[in-house]
């Protein structure tokens, strides 16, 4: 908003004599508020936090964050913010900020100089690059990096280093549900979008936590659900949550038996006439995640799930099952969403199959109200890692690793050998981290990110990181991996550096650079150039001078992919409020609903009269698994009776490096503690408040004990945050098969009072 | 000359009227319960864990308020209650959320946000007090 100088003195005037003579004044509050903030500048810009994508204004005024406000404009929030982003102006300038390199010396970490740091850096991976070969040195990047950072990482260390040791954090949270999503539909990413939300009469929450972990789509869950009556709400998960409070339904099943319900309510579609029979034969095929199967052996397949199957596997209502299979059926329109209950499981990939299942048994895919909807956790994990190719199998613009064709595109626009990046998938997170515990890594580049607490059976990988050189991109000082680093870089934070970030809803959104970095902090993108040239490899980096140049080399690789971003151009991002993909030139309004008409990739000569059509799978037709019903990897027992599941709650994000910060979120919370269910406190003779030990396999911790009525009997819930009691040393590095993402939400325990 | 007069106008307008549009660093100068302090408690527990058994009626009605529903607890708009507390909230912590709420007070005889919604329910007009 802009005033007049003129407007400012009139309004001036009017207020000074209206309070002069006593009346209350009737002039314009805005004009006066906009004349305070004359000298502020509001840049746009997005939540920092978790996936939604949230469209916030921060406030600058003299170099200095003044306030954040939800930006209006945005159609994802419309102004709306959750409390963590509330308070992120004040994470900007909170007491942890490093704020000049750090270098390990006499084992210590001391102030050094960029130039010192940056040859240490650069001389020692070199090192071992020639002593130990590529493979020795690995990137551990993040969800929160922009895309500009993971892609140039991505590039430094596959394209020019040569080792596909290349992963990150989205490994621990969203893999199972790109796994989901490339096995059941041939491409990452949801179909539909959040416009979606705005349209459906039916959700199913599966393992989410919307009210604590998307704040602001559980406020458009409750504002459909206030608009449209019948709109119901089923909840599929272990844990009452403030989501619990919207719902109609809820069935708490026992942590990691959720398999057998997917299944029996796709039995009971079918075997009711809820399918879309017609749909099924133009879009869908079977398989036993071998070979391909009929519909009629998939039938065959799920006569053994019956309700009352499903109920005694999931310690259930089998009339509860029965319940949610009509109300799916029945509903014109429907979204499940899920988070991490259905991705941090050994089960990973199969339960997001099988969710997609029931959506394509029954059509409920690419029209409004309809979509298999994952929610994801960090606000780049889409964006940066999922498409900028920066999980170990995956090359930048939806490419693989593995495919000849896809690496011979890369390296041309890198402009390298073709065989410079290798055919062989690298490590995946938990497998990068042993390797590095058994000496094979030896160099490691961690981004944005803070293993060191996050990593399951963390135990087991604490000495790998501290034996490793271990270097670490941070803006905040100490986190649980810089205070063992070798060398910490400062970097800036969000607000410091411009970028994009690409949220949930395959929205790629430009964050605007509104304050310089705090003391020495350079940009990411700017640190891992300078490693690049000191290695010797300027020629593929010299030439990227800004975030910008980045961002248009790395649409090169999106040109014509499911993916495309051709017209995402940082001039149209600057202006828009983002722009979803496919979006191929820069006339084009980006796409709500892939796979339809409304996708500029539909081939509609192919496609002919089915609405929907999946070309990134041979056929057209999208895939109905029926999977084995896997339990968790580590079933209660005699000796560890309680099964563990660990979280999220509303006031803190991941390691609290940025919300440990702020006084108020921390009072919410302000100590560790584990959910015991009233009635298995009573039994194990527990009183709230009583210092209790958790112990499983793999380590104990001592912490406060909740009794509330949340957790299902049998089961604790420990939330992560809290670096003074890592939750971590208790949870199990067991990973799925397919998507290699660990089962933090499945552990067996036992409890006894400290 | 002028601008001494411009400056004299601005610093009176700032302190007649409190900028209400975000969740800012800059506090309501005119607000008098600004020195007000939470009495010492034990901090090492959460607001709520306290005041669902000492103000009853006022947890009650928080929790069935949207804010309840989604768990925003009493810190965003008193504080942490050691660092930070405000008795009263204040427009601008609404706003830092709420901005498209947004409201034009030029027609109008109310000058706050709590003029309309009740603090706790939230309930416009304070319907529900």
């Amino acid at each position: 908003m802009s005033i007049s100088r003129r407007d400012f003195l009139k309004a001036s005037a009017l207020t000074t004599a209206a309070t002069i003579i006593g009346v209350e004044s009737l002039v314009d509050n805005k004009i006066f508020a906009a004349a305070l903030q004359e000298g502020i500048v509001w840049h746009k810009s997005v939540c920092r936090f978790c996936g939604v994508g949230c469209g916030v204004m921060l406030g600058v005024k003299d170099g200095k964050p003044l306030g954040i406000k939800g930006d209006k404009e945005n159609t994802i929030n419309a102004g709306l913010l959750c409390v963590k982003g509330f308070y992120l102006h004040k994470v900007i300038t909170a007491k942890n900020r490093l704020l000049y390199p750090l270098i390990r010396k006499n084992g210590k970490l001391e102030r050094a100089s960029w130039d010192e740091a940056l040859n240490l850096v650069a001389g020692k991976f070199k090192e071992i690059l020639e002593k130990n070969g590529p493979d020795a040195l690995a990137y551990y990047g993040s969800g929160q990096a922009e895309t500009e950072e993971s892609y140039l990482a991505g590039k430094l260390f596959r394209g020019f280093i040569g080792t596909n040791n290349v992963d990150g954090n989205p490994r621990l949270c969203m893999a199972s549900a790109a796994g989901g999503y490339i096995s059941t539909f041939g491409a990452d990413e949801p179909i539909g979008t959040y416009d979606d939300i705005d349209y459906c009469d039916l959700f199913l929450l599966v393992g989410t936590n919307t009210a604590e972990a998307h704040p602001v789509i559980f406020d458009r869950l409750v504002n459909r659900k206030k608009k449209s009556p019948n709109c119901k709400i089923i909840i599929i998960d272990p844990r009452k949550t403030p989501t619990n409070k919207i719902a109609d339904l809820h069935i708490m099943v026992k942590p990691g038996y959720d398999l057998a319900v997917l299944h029996a309510i796709a039995r009971l579609l079918i075997k009711d006439g809820y399918a879309d029979e017609q749909f099924i034969k133009d879009s869908v095929v079977f398989s036993n995640g071998k070979d391909p199967i009929s519909y009629d052996d998939y039938k065959k397949f799920l006569e053994k799930y019956t309700p009352e199957y499903a109920a005694e596997q999931a310690e259930v209502q089998a009339e509860d099952i029965i319940k949610i299979a009509k109300m799916f059926g029945e509903s014109p329109t429907a979204m499940s969403m899920w988070t991490m209950g259905v991705n941090q499981r050994t089960a990973g990939v199969f339960l997001n199959n099988l969710i997609h299942n029931i959506h394509l048994l029954t059509g409920k895919l690419g029209k409004p109200g309809c979509d298999s909807f994952s929610l994801t956790g960090q606000p780049n994990a889409c964006g940066g890692v999922r498409e900028g190719g920066t999980l170990t199998q995956l090359l930048p613009g939806h490419r693989s690793v593995g495919n000849e064709q896809h690496r011979k595109e890369v390296a041309a626009i890198w402009k390298i050998a073709p065989d410079k990046i290798q055919p062989k998938v690298g490590k995946h997170a938990v497998a990068m981290f042993e390797a590095a515990a058994k000496g094979e890594i030896k160099g490691l580049y961690v981004l944005c990110t803070n293993p060191a607490q996050s990593l399951p059976n963390l135990n087991k990988y604490i000495q790998g990181m501290k034996d490793a050189f271990l270097v670490v991109n941070e803006s905040f000082f100490p986190t649980e991996t810089a205070k063992i680093a070798d060398v910490v870089f400062p970097v800036a934070f969000w607000g410091e550096k411009e970028g994009v970030y690409g949220c949930t809803e395959r929205r790629s959104q430009y964050m605007a650079k509104a304050l310089e970095p705090a003391g020495e902090a350079k940009w990411d993108g700017e640190v891992i150039i300078e490693i690049a040239k000191r290695m010797g490899y300027a020629e593929g980096f010299q030439y990227l001078k800004t975030p910008e140049d980045v961002w248009n080399e790395y649409l090169k690789f999106t040109a014509g992919k499911d993916m495309d971003l051709s017209g995402a151009t940082y001039d149209r991002l600057k202006k828009l409020r983002g722009l979803r993909w496919p979006v191929p030139n820069t006339n084009h309004p980006g796409t709500w609903h892939r796979f339809t008409k409304e996708d500029p990739f539909f081939p509609k000569d192919k496609a002919g009269d089915k609405r929907m059509y999946f070309y990134a799978k041979p056929e057209g037709k999208a895939v109905i698994f029926a999977r084995p019903n896997k339990g968790p990897e580590e079933p209660t027992s005699t000796e560890y009776p309680i099964a563990l599941t660990t979280g999220r709650i509303l006031e803190q994000w991941h390691t609290m490096t940025m919300t440990g910060q702020i006084p108020e979120l921390l009072r919410a919370n302000p100590n560790p503690y584990v959910e015991i269910n009233p009635k298995d406190a009573q039994s194990w003779n527990i009183q709230n408040k009583d210092k209790v030990k958790v112990s499983t396999k793999r380590g104990s911790l001592v912490m406060n004990a909740k009794v509330i009525d949340r957790p299902r009997r049998g089961t604790v819930f420990i939330p992560w945050h809290w670096p003074e009691s890592l939750t971590n040393i208790l949870t199990n590095d067991a990973v799925d098969a397919v998507s290699k993402e660990p089962e933090y939400k499945v552990a067996a325990c036992k409890i006894e009072k400290a | 000359m002028k601008i001494k007069i411009y400056s004299i106008v601005f610093i009176t307008v700032a302190v007649t009227f409190f900028l209400g549009f975000t969740n800012s660093n800059v506090h309501s100068s005119s607000s008098k319960l600004l020195g007000d302090k939470h009495p010492d408690v034990d901090w090492t527990i959460g607001c709520v864990d306290c005041h669902q058994e000492t103000t009853p009626e006022i947890f009650t009605a928080w929790s069935n308020s949207k804010h309840g529903t989604s768990g925003f607890g009493c810190y965003i708009c008193h504080g942490d209650g050691q660092e930070v507390f405000y008795k009263k909230g204040q427009d601008n912590t609404c706003l830092g959320c709420h901005s498209e709420k947004e409201v034009n007070y030029k027609n109008l005889k109310v000058k706050s946000c709590f003029d309309c919604h009740n603090g706790h329910t939230l309930k416009f007009h304070n319907k529900g007090e």
